[in-house]
């Protein structure tokens, strides 16, 4: 059964597009695993990640993008839904003889554009504004839904900020990875994001669900060691269940995205980084979340 | 043994002065300028309690300067006998036991020094004129309460 993953945080800079293309990465080279990655964000750094500038722009060109889906297919057009997946995308070698490979689904600047359009046609239908915002993400969530027959994993590269995509992936994930920098700001957002996935309204209802139930886990990223971001994640870990996982600013990590076309083993691409990434997939795919109290 | 004592804010400032005090060929207005551009360089400084011999900080010749290895040995010693301000957490007592449990811990720390630097670096906001420890504690814990009380207010 395909699992849908999303990759989320409202925060800008906490290394979403860097994560979702980890994991897609190892879930294919390591899990086997026939991999799609939609790109949610209009910024499209996990596209450029995978398909180097101008890879992506050829696909845009062609229409190989999510807001070109989201468009031709909203109003239950059928077709064939393989035309907009760019295949084996990524500079990671695969063994011929494994099923593994990522796929993607480029991302798109006229995402957000193609959203308003879509609600604006929908608004012409005399629904309230809340019953049309509910059609369009309903109808995104169906239309994400689709790749689930081919693919084993949907990463879900979700943008900062609330569209109505990344509504739609938050409501249809099975599990959400929440990447954070350790710093004062981040606790609100880790607050607000869990509230929007669990579909509460403030801290003491979500306090309310035990960390077992709740879809997400947090995951403290660009770690430098300082003494105060052990602090905030201590803290954090009051209110959220966290991933085991801390990923440091590593210089391989930073490295790894500088696209290149030659095609490369995980070890060679990830260096140093490669058993933060080992721990990172075996934890998220293994399902075995540590809901942990304050350390 | 303890044996060096941290100086920063007011008792830093006054350190400098005294300090400054003893080159009397420093005019009033330049030792002001020194310890502004010292005061916005130097968080913290580390006062030993027992001032090393006068031939000790006696320029050497420079081939008998002391290797990494020979200096690396006195500052790890003075690094352990340093205050961690992060030894414990303010914020997560007060969640998890109460404002009392906080005190309670803080009673453990008995410098002013060492209060003001763990605030500092919780990002615990305590006034200036605070003049007894258990006032400066009691701000940090009302500060750490703030801190909570404004989180929960965002996520609501």
């Amino acid at each position: 059964m395909t699992r849908f993953l999303a990759v989320s945080n409202r925060k800008g800079g906490v290394g979403k597009s860097t994560i979702s293309v980890m994991l897609a990465h190892a879930a294919a080279a390591w899990g086997r695993q026939r991999v799609l990655l939609m790109d949610l964000d209009t910024q499209c750094n996990a596209s450029l990640m995978l398909l180097g500038g101008e890879g992506w722009e050829k696909a845009s060109r062609s229409g190989q993008t999510i807001a070109d889906y989201f468009y031709d297919r909203f109003d239950n057009v059928a077709g064939d839904e393989s035309v907009y997946i760019v295949n084996n995308v990524g500079d990671v070698a695969h063994p011929r003889t494994a099923p593994g490979r990522v796929s993607l689904l480029p991302g798109s600047q006229q995402l957000e554009d193609v959203q308003g359009e879509l609600y604006l046609k929908q608004s012409k239908k005399d629904l309230h504004a809340d019953a049309v915002a509910l059609l369009v993400r309903s109808r995104m969530k169906r239309l994400m839904r689709h790749f689930g027959m081919d693919y084993d994993l949907v990463i879900l590269d979700c943008p900062p900020g609330l569209s109505f995509a990344a509504h739609a992936a938050l409501d249809m994930a099975d599990q959400i990875v929440v990447p954070f920098r350790p710093d004062f700001v981040s606790q609100f957002a880790l607050d607000r994001v869990a509230l929007l996935i669990e579909r509460v309204e403030n801290a003491q209802q979500l306090a309310s669900i035990p960390f077992a139930e709740r879809r997400y886990a947090c995951l403290p990223n660009c770690l430098t060691g300082a003494g105060h971001e052990r602090l905030l994640i201590e803290q954090i870990a009051l209110d959220h269940p966290l991933l085991t996982t801390r990923l440091p600013v590593l210089d391989s990590i930073a490295r790894a995205f500088d696209w290149d076309e030659r095609k490369k083993t995980m070890e060679q691409k990830y260096a140093e980084a490669l058993a933060h990434l080992r721990k990172l997939h075996t934890e998220v795919f293994a399902g075995t979340h540590r809901r942990s109290k304050s350390a | 043994m303890r044996k060096t004592k941290a100086l920063s804010g007011a008792a830093q400032d006054a350190y400098f002065r005294r300090a400054f005090k003893t080159h009397s060929n420093l005019a009033a207005e330049e030792r002001e300028q020194l310890l502004r551009s010292l005061k916005r360089e130097i968080a913290q400084l580390r006062l030993r309690l027992e001032p090393l011999p006068r031939e000790a900080v006696t320029p050497k010749p420079a081939a008998a300067v002391d290797s990494p290895e020979e200096t690396s040995v006195p500052q790890a010693a003075a690094s352990s006998t340093s205050f961690d301000p992060f030894s414990l957490n303010v914020v997560v007592i007060v969640r998890t036991l109460g404002r009392a449990a906080a005190l309670a811990a803080l009673a453990a720390i008995d410098r002013e020094e060492d209060l003001r630097l763990l605030a500092r670096e919780q990002r615990l906001s305590v006034g200036p004129d605070l003049v007894s420890l258990a006032q400066l504690r009691a701000a940090i814990v009302s500060a750490a309460e703030r801190r909570v009380a404004n989180r929960m207010a965002a996520a609501s």
